[in-house]
């Protein structure tokens, strides 16, 4: 088979259409009489024709994007407590030292079991409590903010359900799902009365509380 | 918020305090980085665990931030790294690339398609042929077919994002297209688009 000499390269760019404007113009002269590129730019066209109608397939559902906020925080939440662990562990080291070196496995149990306590009482030790502490605050009060815009949504869906779909085992099920969703909070109360309300025929689109 | 307010200015607000413009700029790239991390990994759930990640790491890094890039650029940067990561953790491990169906290129090439055409040319397992052979790609090749391709970014963005020169994205671009049209030529050899 014949290769032309022009640069594979500008015919990839041409069918990719990154070829520099100055080389476009030739390049399409050159196409004219060459089968050879004419063919090439065909083919990568066409290869890159299927590769997006395949891409296209490839769609991010909107529920799927719901929940990254939260999680974010939640991540942050969750370093935030893992930093905080570590330096309860340097804190109870340098408490250990006076034990010297009697500083045993036992000590560092007990370390250990102080570590846990403290965590799971709440109650942050005395020495590192700045910047850090209060950027876990506001990564949990975010947490609760995107909670209840989850909650909020949720409850709006079943709302859709019932009035567009009229679907009561549907919407039953999605009050369900916000219900446990809520679980501690005072939406609860919201979406018992809804269950209620779905029960005895009496739920409407409009009614939110 | 007012859209007009451009992604440095609530790189700055958030620098001084208020929590709410990394909220806005969350809500501005989820979905886009979501789209790019799916496209890389191809699976919803890592998908959505490293775009968790990517936003993570900005907030952690962000305090620093200098605007000599823009935000998006920088973002699509975290981003890119952690796909390239995740790209070779999994080819490190045999087991797990052989679950994520990593066809061999012998697989995808037209004897193949011969052997049971109406099967493997209906359209859902055509698109999977095609985004296989995607995966095919070197993890740089795919990363620089993706934020060009899908992502809009400029060849010079790209080259800034995946800490690159311009000529080397360049070559790895034409690396990607010309593989593609390896791979994928059986597809229309066979009259079938
Ligand atoms: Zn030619």
């Amino acid at each position: 088979m014949p290769k032309c000499k022009k640069s594979e390269g500008q015919a990839i760019d041409y069918a990719y259409k990154v070829l520099p404007p100055a080389e476009e113009v030739p390049f399409k002269e050159h196409l004219k009489n060459c089968q050879d590129c004419t063919e090439a730019v065909e083919s990568y066209t066409a290869a890159l024709e299927l590769t997006d109608q395949a891409q296209a397939e490839l769609v991010v559902p909107e529920y799927a994007l719901r929940n990254i906020e939260m999680n974010v925080y939640k991540r942050l939440a969750a370093s935030q407590e893992q930093t905080w662990f570590s330096r309860l562990g340097t804190y109870f080291t340098s408490v250990g030292s006076p034990f010297g070196r009697y500083k045993t496995a036992a000590v560092s149990s007990v370390a250990i079991a102080l570590i846990v306590a403290a965590v799971l009482i709440g109650k942050p030790p005395q020495p590192e409590q700045t910047f850090q502490l209060t950027e876990m605050q506001s990564a949990e009060a975010r947490i609760e903010e995107y909670r209840e815009q989850g909650i909020q949504w949720n409850l709006e869906e079943a709302l859709i359900t019932h009035h567009l779909r009229n679907d009561a085992w549907e919407t039953e099920s999605q009050l369900n799902r916000m219900k446990e969703q809520a679980q501690g909070t005072s939406w609860t109360k919201v979406a018992d009365k809804h269950l209620q309300n779905l029960q005895s025929g009496t739920l409407n689109k409009t009614q939110q509380n | 918020m007012d859209k007009l307010i451009d992604d440095e200015m609530l790189v700055a607000q958030f620098q001084a305090g208020r929590q709410n413009a990394f909220d806005e700029l969350m809500k501005r790239y989820k979905s886009k980085i979501f789209s790019y991390l799916l496209r890389s990994v191809r699976n919803y759930e890592d998908a959505e665990d490293i775009t968790i990640e990517v936003f993570f790491k900005a907030y952690r890094a962000l305090e620093n931030w200098q605007p000599k890039a823009k935000f998006s650029t920088w973002l699509y940067k975290i981003a890119s790294n952690l796909a390239i990561d995740y790209h070779r953790a999994k080819a490190r491990n045999p087991v797990y690339a052989l679950d994520d169906a990593e066809i061999p290129e012998t697989h995808l090439v037209a004897t193949d398609i011969h052997s049971d055409p109406v099967k493997q040319l209906e359209e859902k397992e055509r698109g999977l042929i095609i985004r296989e052979a995607v995966d095919q790609l070197s993890p740089k090749q795919k990363a620089v077919f993706m934020l060009t391709r899908y992502e809009g970014l400029q060849l010079k963005e790209v080259a800034e994002t995946l800490d690159m020169a311009e000529g080397t994205v360049k070559v790895h671009l034409h690396r990607a297209v010309k593989r593609l049209q390896t791979l994928l030529r059986p597809l229309w050899e066979n009259n079938d688009i």
